[in-house]
């Protein structure tokens, strides 16, 4: 069994809890810009509370890297400048959108559904250059650690990049109606995330040069049997709970963390060795496990506020 | 331009576009409280609608201002990661870790306050949901305050080794969080961002009410103006006292930044208070002298007699004299706000509605355009008084900065996109503050009204 730096799984598991929350509005724009009329309401009831907290754990990721590891930072920041740039446009783009979208009345020609649609196209393109970002940190494509720069030509001649986008994408459209409980489109779930997962595999076999651990177990399992439970009666209640489906991927992605650790960027840096450590490690675990019990709190609270509108809803439903 | 001037532009640029929406943003959930407030206690309909409103457009700040903060999060790492490697390395990256679960404090308390409203039946909800935002709020800008201190008077860590040999040595995590200037610039920081997007507001509402026939919304409009009037007075003598703090602090702690500002050109004794004018061959020529009230300021708030000169450092670690100007432009904008503000606090001693009047109306709509620029400029001196620092006698701004040219293209891109976003903001705050007819949203939700 692999043992984990303590920062490091923080980090990580903050990072999974992030990835989901980004994957979920991904999957959600999809739905948006292919069948608006039919999906609004499931995906903006899930969307607009949440888009805000999406944004605060990717805040939280960048800053618990910062602490977690100086010294990648100055790589970082020259290897990515670029993306790191789009990225933060694509950002200020989306929260800008969707705030507009939602409290927008017709006046011209600007309206909620066109706001809508850059939402999700920002959404997706921020998508994007976050799983570009990734494959570089996993399989250092395009990177010359040498000169600290990033190819755009020699990551795209790496198949493995592809594979991985194109995997991930996949299995997003494949979980998505079961995320959203979106039952017409029930029959997509299996094709897709099957087919998803193998081209996933795929390209993290070219990252790990033919020799994946038998980890990589872990997270299939995880991922097939979102579908299994999707399709027994008795448990579409539980699976296509937002909460549980959050803490199911997230757990999901976490089971990944051999892809970039003990090492990442193609095995050639060695993680532990960038690490905080010392006084600065431990007060890293002290605020994490302070803003943690917050954290906590917070959303228990905010899960009582949505258990009672439902049941307020509910009511009001069953009220002739 | 050099790829060091790039950066510094960049950066200037985002944050000084940031700082707005911030001040508005902490600006409005603190009147947003004094409204749930009032309205708690007296069941005022105008209240009921001005909390509505305003709450819409405080959820349009807070969701662009929360995209912009990232910016300027992730624009630290990506123009300056030298001093992000600092940082990170020292204790003061725990000030930005705390800052982040402020923000989540702000948020999460944001949507349940917003989304979710009657879903709690305990009649002080909204009142303690809009107090814990403005909490939150407040926080984050207190953590974020921390870091400058800690760029302004760097601490926490063995400042000799690091000078020497490049390694960061006998980290002491906690210390960061109380550098000798932290405390008076916090305090400073949080005044003058308030008073800044208090007084925005309060442009905008004189506006509106010097447009409207509507005799509900002018009812409105005069009871929102004299809440920000209220808040105004009160936050401006803290801002006076909290800036006059930070000039005692400076004294004591960045000399050569203080030497700058008052222009003081050799350290002697006795000296006088110079408004504008300039250095030409170590003489000031052309500024207004108010003979020996430097020196008794100084006296007065520190004790120290002997007060700093230019000609006491190295010419290459001057910063910019232009600080100088900013600075004056700074002190003489705030008295005049404060005259502006005292005039308005006469209105009430006098018993008369300063509303009512036409001219203070229109002093009220420039003064508030006025606030946001001394604040902006205010800023201009602290940062650029720290140049050529980016951690004061530590870091060179040169060390610190990222020489890629890869980030200039979609740099100049940031540049034009906070161009529109701005305006467009502000388009946005104004038109989904008009959505509803006041009548609408001055009823209760059970007879109709806007329910989120």
């Amino acid at each position: 069994m692999l043992i984990i730096n303590i920062l490091f799984g923080i980090n990580f598991a903050v990072f999974a809890v992030f990835a989901v929350l980004i994957i979920t509005e991904m999957m959600g724009s999809v739905l948006m810009l292919i069948a608006w009329e039919a999906v609004r309401k499931k995906v903006l009831d899930y969307v607009v509370p949440v888009w805000e907290v999406t944004g605060t754990f990717g805040a939280f990721w960048v800053v618990a890297s910062d602490f977690a590891f100086p010294k990648i930072l100055i790589p970082l920041a020259s290897i990515f400048s670029a993306a790191i740039a789009i990225f933060l446009i694509l950002f200020v783009a989306r929260n800008s959108t969707i705030v507009f979208a939602e409290f927008i009345k017709k006046k011209g020609w600007l309206d909620e559904k066109k706001l809508y649609t850059g939402y999700s196209i920002s959404t997706l393109l921020l998508g994007l250059v976050v799983l570009v970002i990734i494959t570089g940190i996993i399989g250092g494509n395009g990177i010359d650690l040498s000169r600290l720069t990033f190819s755009v030509s020699a990551w795209a001649g790496n198949a493995a990049s592809w594979l991985f986008i194109v995997g991930a994408l996949v299995i997003a459209v494949g979980l998505a109606p079961v995320f959203y409980d979106l039952a017409p489109l029930k029959k997509l779930v299996v094709p897709f995330t099957v087919v998803g997962l193998v081209v996933s595999v795929i390209s993290l076999d070219m990252f790990k040069h033919g020799s994946l651990p038998f980890l990589v177990a872990v997270p299939i399992i995880l991922a097939l049997l979102v579908p299994v439970l999707y399709y027994i009666p008795n448990t579409v209640k539980l699976v296509t709970n937002k909460v549980f489906f959050i803490a199911w991927a997230s757990a999901d992605i976490f089971s990944l963390e051999f892809m970039v650790y003990p090492t990442a960027f193609g095995g050639n840096i060695n993680v532990n060795s960038l690490i905080s450590t010392g006084p600065m490690a431990s007060a890293y675990v002290a605020i994490t496990v302070v803003g943690l019990v917050i954290l906590a709190v917070l959303i228990a609270l905010y899960s009582i506020a949505v258990y009672r509108r439902s049941a307020m809803m509910e009511k009001a439903a069953s009220t002739p | 331009m050099s790829m060091v001037g790039f950066d510094r532009f960049l950066f200037a640029f985002t944050i000084g576009s940031h700082i707005i929406l911030v001040s508005m943003s902490i600006a409005l959930i603190l009147l947003i409280s004094i409204l749930e407030f009032l309205y708690l206690r007296n069941k005022n309909s105008y209240h009921l609608a001005l909390i509505r409103r305003l709450k819409k457009v405080f959820v349009i700040s807070f969701g662009v201002g929360t995209a912009s903060g990232i910016v300027v999060a992730v624009e630290l790492i990506n123009l300056f990661p030298g001093f992000m490697t600092l940082v990170s390395e020292t204790g003061i990256i725990s000030a930005f870790y705390a800052e982040i679960f402020a923000f989540f404090l702000e948020t999460i308390s944001l949507v349940i306050y917003v989304y979710f409203e009657g879903v709690f039946r305990w009649k002080y909800t909204n009142l303690t949901l809009s107090i814990v935002v403005a909490f939150g709020t407040l926080l984050s800008g207190v953590f974020i305050t921390m870091v400058n201190a800690w760029m302004n008077t760097p601490n926490g860590f063995n400042i000799p080794v690091y000078l020497s040999t490049g390694k960061v040595t006998g980290v002491l995590p906690w210390v960061a969080f109380a550098t000798p200037s932290t405390f008076g610039e916090i305090a400073h920081v949080l005044t003058t961002t308030v008073f800044a997007g208090v007084m925005l507001i309060g442009a905008f509402f004189a506006y509106k009410y010097l447009r409207t026939r509507d005799p509900e919304e002018k009812g409105m409009f005069r009871s929102m103006l004299r809440i920000i009037s209220g808040v105004s007075i009160i936050d401006i003598l803290l801002a006076g006292a909290s800036g006059s703090n930070e000039m005692s602090t400076l004294l004591q702690y960045q000399p050569l930044k203080y030497a700058a500002m008052d222009l003081n050109p050799t350290p002697g004794t006795g000296f006088s208070e110079r408004l504008f004018g300039y250095l030409y061959n170590g003489h000031i020529l052309d500024s207004i002298q108010i003979p020996g009230l430097q020196a008794f300021l100084a006296k007065f708030e520190t004790g120290i007699t002997t007060l700093p000169g230019l000609s006491q450092f190295p010419a290459s670690d001057w910063p910019p004299l232009m600080i100088h100007t900013t600075f004056d432009v700074m002190v003489v904008g705030g008295l005049f706000l404060g005259l502006f503000l005292f005039i308005t606090f006469l209105f009430y001693l006098f018993r008369k509605d300063f509303v009512k009047n036409r001219y203070m109306m229109y002093f009220q709509i420039f003064f508030g355009f006025f606030a946001l620029l001394v604040y902006e400029i205010g800023w201009v001196t602290d940062e650029v008084g720290r140049q050529p620092w980016i951690v004061y006698n530590v870091m060179k701004v040169y060390q610190a900065a990222n020489y890629s040219t890869g980030q200039l293209v979609p740099g100049y891109f940031i540049i034009a996109f906070y161009l529109v976003l701005i305006p467009a903001t502000f388009y946005f705050f104004a038109r989904v503050f008009n959505s509803n007819p006041a009548r609408e949203d001055m009823k209760p939700v059970s007879e109709g009204g806007v329910n989120y």
